[in-house]
């Protein structure tokens, strides 16, 4: 257990080089992947959305391919494409960048649904099927995608269907004036950072790590409190479309791996509240006065909801 | 306006639907502007919703209040008495619709809506009325329901659900509250308007009265035999006695006319089994009863006056119950005092001189008075007298005269007016007798139905040495009458309840539908005797019967032994639903730790975990950060880290941890 709280610092540590003073979001992150999601990290352009998913890939020791989503993008262009090999007079299939173990989705809602629509299968089953035949895609497949503010020109918002398959959402902010005084003072300096950083969990510690994750206990008084989150969302006037069933295993997944980063053997409310934000304000459609900001509403669910029961 | 506070559409749509359900059974007694106030009301209301229209302002409202109370005087001519105060509040009713906004404009509307709900006892207390304002009850506990349901934003009927599962959890309540709870007379009276079309004898009989109560099918009183029911031509109900002729009417004489030594009735000898009955009288708004020849009351409270009649004290304004034992060959005062004898036979000086004339060479002509007697009933039934409803009408002062030598055609109290007179002239002291002759027998039950139409007139003649006899004129013209009743009598005529074109009694041949009607009626029936006549005395009796001696020790037992017997059960359903997410003991021996804590100013809030908490507390407080570190791992551990199926807590933990929280008494 210690040593796997030693290869998860470890790993931030090594992410955090590259992106300064967000340790926080760093941590989420990585309990995504652990936790076998797929991770939405949306922010403002040029808030190290990118840095983030490369930084990851590299310490996960995972191979890994970009796509720069455009609105043209064709799903073909990702899934994979036949084309006549004149040699052998026959079709050969060319995979597309999907074909590797972490896919960086750059920008996401740039492209059209239909393209966005390419990756559903992809995401949530493992696979793709191009021209009727079924190929599996490497082990373990994660996608990292990255995705401008809805409201900004030129985007095409997920539905909500997609958005679902992502276990969480990051927003990465500004950094603080300290780190980003370092960053100012290391710009210059000889080495890019991003192409050193270390493998930090290899693919036996990500196996340790959910073997760990399995053991982690959730009591009654847990469950408790995850149930009265989700009821909340169900029936507060606050809420639009409230937490879905798969969302509520989201949110208990990510607690109990949060609760087996941190070498505890089971669950605390604590660790609920840490990914609620991530987990659940993009799955939560808020209605009446709150229109607009889910991360308003999870503070509600936060501040209302007891933790102890009564 | 906070989310919170808003009155939601669903709520709005059944607060409308229980406005008009409520207003419903008023409707035929409230000047019809009433109901326009309703309609407008509404509309407004809905506009308002709509956001076309706003609230009425200061202004409007009081324009609105000051007009109510001028309509309410201008319609009943005050505003002091049952029917104007109902319709007072009926209009605030409405008007408090235009003023609905938040939510707490709607928990007043609501409440005085289960007020309006109750106002409408004071009109009637049928049995079909009773079930409609329990469906009242409902509709105005299903507004109050929706009014906490904000996320039913469209209207639908799932609250009327839940305020049905509330409502059956009170009725077993509702049973003992009403058979045991103490019944306490009212502290004070309303005054009953006379404005209400009533239909009943009056104390006061001009000829031509009797007649047109017969349009009437109105019920007068139900009677319940204990043993076989007598012949109905037999039964004639005693409710009046007129003595005193004025001005062509005859009256009643009040209480103060008797002498003080004759006020109170002489016993009877009575001998014989007597006839045992129940009567409820349907209110009359007089405070006469009905009872057979002759009657004694064994209701307290009932009492029986010098011309042997029943009476209360007050007017009946709601169902009354009573118990009578009749002897009917009892002799009626044997012995005439002179002042009796003086007032039976006095006539107004002057009038009717032809009648007083031919009474007296009659008299002359026969040696007996009851010779007379029948010398007179042969007169009415040989010469050409018709027994009609519509007899016409008659001069004041000379009504005698000119009714037996002219117009000849009268109704019931035509003959016995004439009869009455014409023995007074002739010095043989008589008087009229008016109330219900005969009845329906409702097979169903075996009680006798006596209607408005059963309305009759009589004449009483004393004798010597067989006291008061009773005379009935009317058996000498119309036979039919007495035998069969006032329908076949006038079936020549056709003038049986012609002015009461929908009354259920007309389609008595259709046998279904009379069978429908009988047994309703023997509904009403028991109805009436079990729950309307549950007054203060039937409860005590029924207490009695049970619990033997009756004190205050043994009501209050009773009362809160059955109340305990109604909630138990239902407590206990609560407590197992409640079991399956009972407050597990880490958990309240942790909300102890927190109360504490609270007393000190530093409250848990809601979203705070122990942890954090903690951190918060033991910057408050570090005098006790060991103690509460100490708490809070605890119950960590307790509550989080067993496994999921509750095990794991192992109990010297468990100990552990209770102990330390008793131990923690924090203090600034």
């Amino acid at each position: 257990m210690m040593q796997l709280q030693g290869v998860i610092d470890s790993a931030v540590k090594e992410v955090g080089k590259v992106l300064l003073g967000k340790e926080p979001q760093i941590r989420l992150a990585l309990c995504c992947l652990v936790a076998r999601g797929h991770l939405l990290i949306e922010d403002l352009p040029g808030m190290g959305k990118t840095t983030l998913s490369h930084a990851l890939a590299a310490v996960l020791g995972l191979s890994w391919k970009r796509v720069q989503f455009t609105s043209d993008l064709l799903p073909a262009d990702i899934l994979g494409i036949s084309v006549y090999d004149a040699r052998d007079a026959s079709f050969s299939f060319h995979p597309g960048p999907i074909f590797t173990q972490l896919l960086l989705a750059d920008e996401i809602n740039r492209t059209t649904p239909r393209t966005q629509s390419a990756l559903l299968e992809a995401m949530a089953e493992g696979q793709v099927t191009v021209e009727g035949k079924t190929r599996a895609l490497p082990q373990p497949f994660f996608v990292i995608a990255t995705q401008n503010p809805v409201h900004q020109s030129g985007t095409y918002p997920l539905p909500e269907s997609q958005l679902d398959r992502f276990l969480m959402r990051l927003e990465l902010g500004y950094p603080h004036p300290r780190a980003e005084r370092e960053m100012f003072e290391r710009r210059h300096s000889a080495i890019r950072e991003i192409d050193n950083l270390q493998q930090c969990i290899n693919a036996q510690q990500l196996e340790a790590i959910r073997v760990a994750v399995s053991k982690v206990q959730a009591s009654d008084s847990l469950l408790d409190y995850l149930q009265r989150l989700v009821a909340c969302t169900r029936q507060s006037p606050e809420f639009e479309v409230g937490l879905s069933p798969r969302g509520a295993l989201a949110l208990l997944d990510c607690a109990r791996t949060w609760a087996a980063m941190h070498n505890r053997g089971h669950v605390v409310p604590e660790d609920v509240q840490m990914v609620l934000p991530a987990v659940a304000s993009h799955r939560l459609v808020p209605g009446g006065e709150y229109a607009g900001d889910g991360m308003a509403l999870v503070d509600l669910l936060l501040r209302n909801v007891d933790v102890i029961g009564s | 306006m906070k989310l919170q506070q808003q009155v939601p559409r669903n709520a709005l749509v059944w607060i409308i639907i229980s406005m008009f359900a409520l207003v419903a059974p008023h409707a035929l007694r409230l000047p019809p502007w009433v109901l326009l106030v309703y309609v407008v009301a509404v509309i407004w209301r809905i506009l308002v919703y709509r956001g076309r229209w706003s609230f009425p302002g200061r202004s409007v409202k009081l324009i609105l209040i000051f007009s109510s109370f001028i309509g309410v005087y201008v319609s009943y001519g005050t505003l002091v008495g049952l029917e104007p105060m109902v319709a007072l509040l009926l209009t605030a009713f409405a008007f408090k619709l235009i003023e609905l906004s938040r939510r707490n404009d709607a928990y007043v509307l609501l409440f005085l809506g289960y007020f309006v709900c109750i106002t409408e006892f004071l009109f009637s207390q049928d049995l079909l009325i009773t079930l409609y304002s329990m469906l009242n009850v409902v509709l105005v506990t299903t507004a109050l329901v929706a009014l906490h349901q904000p996320g039913e934003h469209q209207f639908n009927r799932g609250s009327i659900r839940l305020a049905g599962v509330m409502l059956a959890q009170a009725l077993p309540l509702m049973v003992v509250i009403f058979f045991l709870f103490p019944r306490i007379d009212p502290l004070w009276t309303v005054p009953v308007n006379n404005h209400m079309a009533k239909t009943g004898m009056s104390d006061f009989m001009k000829p031509g009265d009797v007649a047109k109560l017969s349009q009437s099918a109105d019920v007068a009183l139900r009677v319940k035999f204990d043993g076989d029911i007598p012949p109905v031509s037999a039964l004639y109900w005693r409710g009046l006695v007129f003595s005193r002729m004025q001005q062509g009417a005859w009256s009643a004489l009040d209480y103060y006319d008797v002498p003080v030594k004759q006020q109170r009735p002489r016993e009877m000898r009575t001998s014989g089994d007597a006839l045992e009955y129940t009567v409820i009288m349907e209110p009359s708004w007089q405070n006469w009863l009905y009872g057979l020849h002759y009657a004694r009351a064994t209701t307290p409270g009932v009492r029986h006056t010098a011309d042997y009649r029943l009476s209360t004290l007050s007017p009946l304004e709601t169902e009354y119950m009573y118990r009578v034992r009749s002897w009917t060959q009892a002799q009626a005062e044997p012995g005439l005092s002179q002042w009796r004898r003086e007032i039976e036979t006095r006539l107004p000086p002057g009038s009717n001189p032809r009648t007083r004339q031919l009474a007296q060479e009659m008299k002359a002509l026969t040696e007996t008075d009851q010779q007379f007697i029948d010398a007179v009933l042969n007169k009415f039934s040989t010469q050409d007298y018709v027994y009609t409803l519509q007899p016409g009408s008659l001069s004041e002062l000379h009504a005698m005269d000119e009714f037996l030598f002219e117009s000849r055609r009268g109704f019931c109290e035509h003959y016995a007016s004439a009869f009455t007179v014409m023995m007074r002239a002739a010095g043989v002291p008589a008087r009229v007798v008016a109330g219900y002759l005969g009845g329906e027998i409702n097979p169903v039950n075996r009680t006798v139905i006596v209607h408005q139409f059963d309305a009759h007139a009589w004449a009483e003649v004393w004798l010597q040495g067989q006291g008061w006899v009773r005379v009935d004129p009317t058996a000498a013209v119309s036979p039919e009458r007495i035998e069969w009743g006032l329908e076949a009598a006038m079936q020549a005529e056709g003038s049986f309840l012609s002015e009461a074109p929908l009354s259920a009694l007309r389609y008595r041949n259709i046998p279904f539908l009379n069978l429908l009607r009988l047994r309703y009626d023997a509904l009403t029936y028991r109805w009436q005797s079990w729950i309307v006549g549950f007054n203060s005395e039937r409860q005590l009796n029924l207490l009695r019967d049970i619990f033997g001696e009756i004190n205050t020790r043994v009501i209050a037992t009773v009362l809160l032994g059955s109340w305990v017997l109604v909630l138990v059960p239902v407590s206990i359903s609560l407590f197992r639903k409640r079991a399956t997410r009972q407050v597990s003991r880490p958990d309240r021996f942790y909300l102890k730790f927190c109360e504490r804590l609270a007393r000190l100013g530093l409250v848990r809030s809601a979203g705070e975990t122990p942890g954090q908490f903690f951190l918060r507390a033991e910057a408050a407080l570090p005098a006790y950060a060991g103690q509460m570190r100490d708490i809070t791992s605890l119950y960590n551990q307790l509550a989080y880290a067993g496994t999921a199926d509750g095990e794991g807590a192992d109990a010297s933990t468990l100990d552990t941890f209770s102990r330390a929280v008793k131990r923690f008494r924090p203090s600034r």
